[in-house]
């Protein structure tokens, strides 16, 4: 546990991990009018509004599953301001430069800042993280896929036919291949935190 | 890193190493910056790895059910917006007209706000798209159905092997009120208002709601009144007490 203390709104975190339909259509109706205000002010239309608030919450959920992410702060604002960032990069990737920075809906303050920036890194991780996952050979696949899927090692050891020891060197060394391919690329110092 | 270094970080993740063995493991992650880095990118990806695979069913629920929601969300949004567009400026002024007739008149005949004014549940969603819970799926057509007889006794079903489940206490609770069984409703209502859920706010609104079909206004509005600005459902609260006092 950290020392910071978990905001009220953790209720809504807790929601998205229980897949509570109603939670989901709460965080819509409550903060998702401003996201869609802000994305028509600044060169974009409804259904990219609808991308961007999609791909934000698959985002919280997955830290929250993984990570088990502690709000410290309002969602709203949380909320927002990952909706924003994700925005301005589309806009920036697009090289449209149309943007009118409305600075002051942005919160000032620290918790959200931080929160936020640790979400995003989260994000980049994972985006980094499938897409070498990808890349990895059928074999370490299968095998991780048994390791995480079966209980325990012995078990895995059992079905593969093979010793445990030698299927726990096994996964180190799949893991480990992983491992080598996310710090070699390029987009991985980026993601030091 | 050489491979013996990656069976090291599993042997340490996975509680394989003596006490001796873990001493040195964690003095050289102190004092090697570079081995610290790789352990915890090696963390990292162990955990992303582990996820993948055990979430992944869960994942896709989750994905699919954020699909539905925001593309309702999203319908409703552009349809209402569609339809201003193509209504003339004239229909206005006639229609509040005409509002402001019939308005006058319901007034007069009826000044007492009843239940079936307000009572709107609307269509509830629980079951996701792949889901194999036929009881789930009975329960939503029975409620969205008006059907609340067998609603009732699906949700009871599905709370015998998921009790703690809000979202079924509340719509067992719900489909009790329109069968004119308040006691165990308001008992059902009441055990929810006394958790930090979701739902609290909700089963406060619907609570009131089933002492307006009681006839008992005075239990209703203190209820009414306990209902936070920030509640979802705090307009229409604001306006059946209006309506009340």
């Amino acid at each position: 546990m950290s020392q910071k203390n978990i905001h009220e709104d953790q209720k809504y975190i807790e929601g998205l991990i229980q897949n509570n339909a109603f939670v989901i259509q709460s965080i819509y109706d409550k903060f998702a009018p401003k996201v869609i205000n802000y994305i028509k002010m600044n060169s974009g239309d409804e259904t990219q509004a609808k991308d961007v608030i999609q791909e934000t919450i698959i985002t919280i959920y997955n830290q929250a599953t993984e990570k088990k992410l502690q709000l410290t702060c309002p969602f709203d604002a949380y909320f927002f301001l990952l909706c924003k960032r994700k925005w301005l990069n589309q806009l920036k990737k697009t090289g449209n430069k149309e943007v009118t920075i409305n600075e002051e809906v942005l919160s000032k303050d620290d918790d959200v800042q931080e929160l936020a920036f640790e979400t995003t890194l989260f994000e980049e991780q994972h985006e980094l993280f499938t897409e070498m996952f990808e890349k990895l050979g059928q074999a370490c696949k299968d095998l991780l896929k048994a390791t995480f899927k079966i209980n325990t090692m012995e078990e895995v050891a059992e079905s593969l036919g093979i010793s445990y020891a030698y299927a726990r060197k096994k996964k180190s060394l799949c893991i480990g291949s992983l491992t080598k391919m996310v710090q070699k690329s390029p987009r991985y110092n980026n993601l030091k935190s | 890193m050489q491979d013996q270094d990656y069976n090291a970080f599993e042997d340490y993740l996975s509680g394989n190493l003596d006490q001796e063995a873990v001493k040195i493991f964690e003095t050289r992650l102190g004092t090697d910056p570079d081995y610290l880095e790789a352990f915890q990118t090696y963390q990292n990806v162990s955990q992303f790895v582990e996820n993948h695979f055990n979430n992944a069913e869960k994942s896709e629920a989750f994905k699919s059910q954020l699909e539905k929601v925001s593309s309702n969300y999203f319908q409703d949004a552009s349809s209402t917006k569609t339809k201003k567009k193509r209504i003339n400026p004239w229909f206005y002024s006639i229609a509040a007209a005409a509002i402001l007739v019939i308005g006058l008149f319901i007034e007069q005949q009826f000044s007492n706000p009843v239940y079936n004014d307000f009572a709107n549940y609307g269509t509830i969603s629980l079951t996701v798209r792949g889901s194999q819970d036929e009881t789930l799926q009975k329960a939503e057509t029975a409620f969205n159905n008006h059907n609340y007889k067998d609603a009732e006794t699906y949700f009871s079903e599905l709370l015998i092997t998921d009790a703690n489940n809000m979202e079924y206490q509340l719509y067992k609770a719900v489909s009790l009120v329109e069968l004119n069984k308040y006691e165990k409703a308001d008992a059902l209502f009441n055990d929810i208002m006394k958790t930090p859920s979701v739902y609290k706010n909700k089963a406060t609104w619907y609570l009131a709601l089933s002492k307006l079909k009681q006839k008992d206004e005075a239990a209703c509005v203190d209820i009414l009144k306990t209902i936070p600005e920030d509640a979802e459902d705090y307009p229409k609260s604001q306006k059946l007490l209006n309506k009340l006092d």
